[in-house]
């Protein structure tokens, strides 16, 4: 009997006969086509996590919420200032990181290197997200601090303080109400970062995993 | 000059669209999908293609771009149904010279290297091309060591199926 695999290279040949042809035409307008590689998504994801949470101050409550007159008036404008500059400047090296690496993709590169480079931004974009969940979970923090060093909060948040319940609870209720907030809103953004990203990368990381073991 | 470049690309590609007509069959599971990873792959070789300076054939240079777009940079763009017809040219019977137990053994076979990794299949793409084992292991970053090792396994997967 002929060997199996013989038979079968000789099948895999004969059938290139049988292969579809493509016109001049139908290639040619297909090159001008918009292209849906990962790397393409990645790309877009990546500018939308950059500009997100700084689109939350267009979110009027939030504005609101952490606006400077009451930061000012709970004592804490100057850390978070420092906090915004170190922020920006910190956001600036992540992208430009990015943009180092994003170059260094290649298609025309070998296939585990191309998967290690695009691991590679993956990875930057990940650092920058948990960079900047901290960041959030940083900001609730201190204006928690600030209140709870506050000694007039109720007129500082513009409550009125007709009610019978004593000052101090009200005091540790809007604080405990913050932290909660705090982390709801930082594990839904971490929730959706991490469902978006692991739908984009399923394929990559299981190839990836496949070309390691066989390296292994 | 761009219109003479793209013509000059689209001539080559026309004249070696076999190569990616062969990555499409294996990587997809019906003609949507194949048409759709095509397309990507045309792409990807268009963009790439101010880089192709020449010194390695066109159809060598073909296979990589090919390849990473199938195993990594491709995505689907809209939904494609995740069945798979068999109706890809993989799993074409074909009328003449037909034996019975030959093309029960094709199919099975055929049938196994669809259920293999997306790598496993490159290496069986490669190998049916023949591809000497540096090629092989140039194109995916491998050692050749591994490469070789890795496809004898393949090789016995596959007669496995056929002799259980």
């Amino acid at each position: 009997m002929l060997d199996e695999l013989e038979l079968l290279k000789r099948d895999w040949q004969q059938r290139e006969r049988d292969l579809p042809k493509l016109s001049y035409e139908q290639i040619h307008r297909m090159i001008w086509k918009r292209s849906s590689s990962l790397v393409r998504w990645i790309f877009y994801v990546s500018i939308i996590e950059f500009i997100a949470p700084h689109l939350l101050y267009i979110v009027p409550s939030f504005r609101e919420g952490l606006s400077y007159e009451l930061a000012e008036s709970l004592g804490i404008s100057v850390p978070l200032y420092i906090l915004t500059v170190l922020q920006y400047g910190v956001a600036l090296y992540f992208i430009f990181r990015f943009y180092l690496g994003y170059r260094e993709i290649s298609v025309l590169d070998t296939t585990g290197n191309l998967m290690k480079g695009i691991l590679k931004i993956r990875k930057t974009v990940l650092h920058y997200v948990i960079f900047s969940l901290g960041m959030i979970l940083l900001v609730f923090a201190i204006f928690i601090e600030g209140m709870f060093f506050s000694n007039n909060l109720i007129d500082q948040l513009h409550l009125s303080s007709q009610s019978n319940i004593d000052a101090n609870k009200i005091k540790w209720l809007v604080m405990g109400i913050m932290a909660l907030t705090g982390i709801i809103f930082t594990g839904i953004v971490g929730g959706v970062y991490y469902f978006i990203y692991g739908m984009l990368t399923r394929k990559l990381n299981k190839n990836y995993q496949e070309l390691e073991k066989l390296e292994a | 000059m761009t219109r003479e470049l793209e013509h000059q690309f689209v001539t080559q590609l026309e004249a070696n669209q076999n190569i990616i007509h062969k990555v499409c069959s294996l990587y997809s599971g019906n003609q949507d999908a194949h048409d759709d990873l095509f397309q990507e792959i045309a792409i990807q070789l268009w963009k790439a293609y101010p880089k192709f300076r020449g010194d390695s054939k066109f159809s060598t240079w073909m296979y990589r771009v090919a390849l990473n777009t199938a195993i990594t940079l491709y995505r689907k763009s809209k939904k494609l149904p995740r069945t798979q017809d068999m109706d890809s040219v993989l799993f074409r019977i074909k009328s003449e010279q037909y034996d019975p137990t030959e093309e029960q053994q094709l199919s099975l076979i055929y049938g196994a290297i669809r259920e293999l990794g997306d790598i496993e299949k490159a290496l069986v793409f490669l190998y049916l091309e023949d591809k000497n084992y540096n090629e092989i292991a140039e194109t995916l970053g491998i050692s050749e060591v591994n490469a070789r090792v890795k496809m004898n396994r393949i090789k016995n997967k596959l007669k496995n199926v056929l002799n259980p």
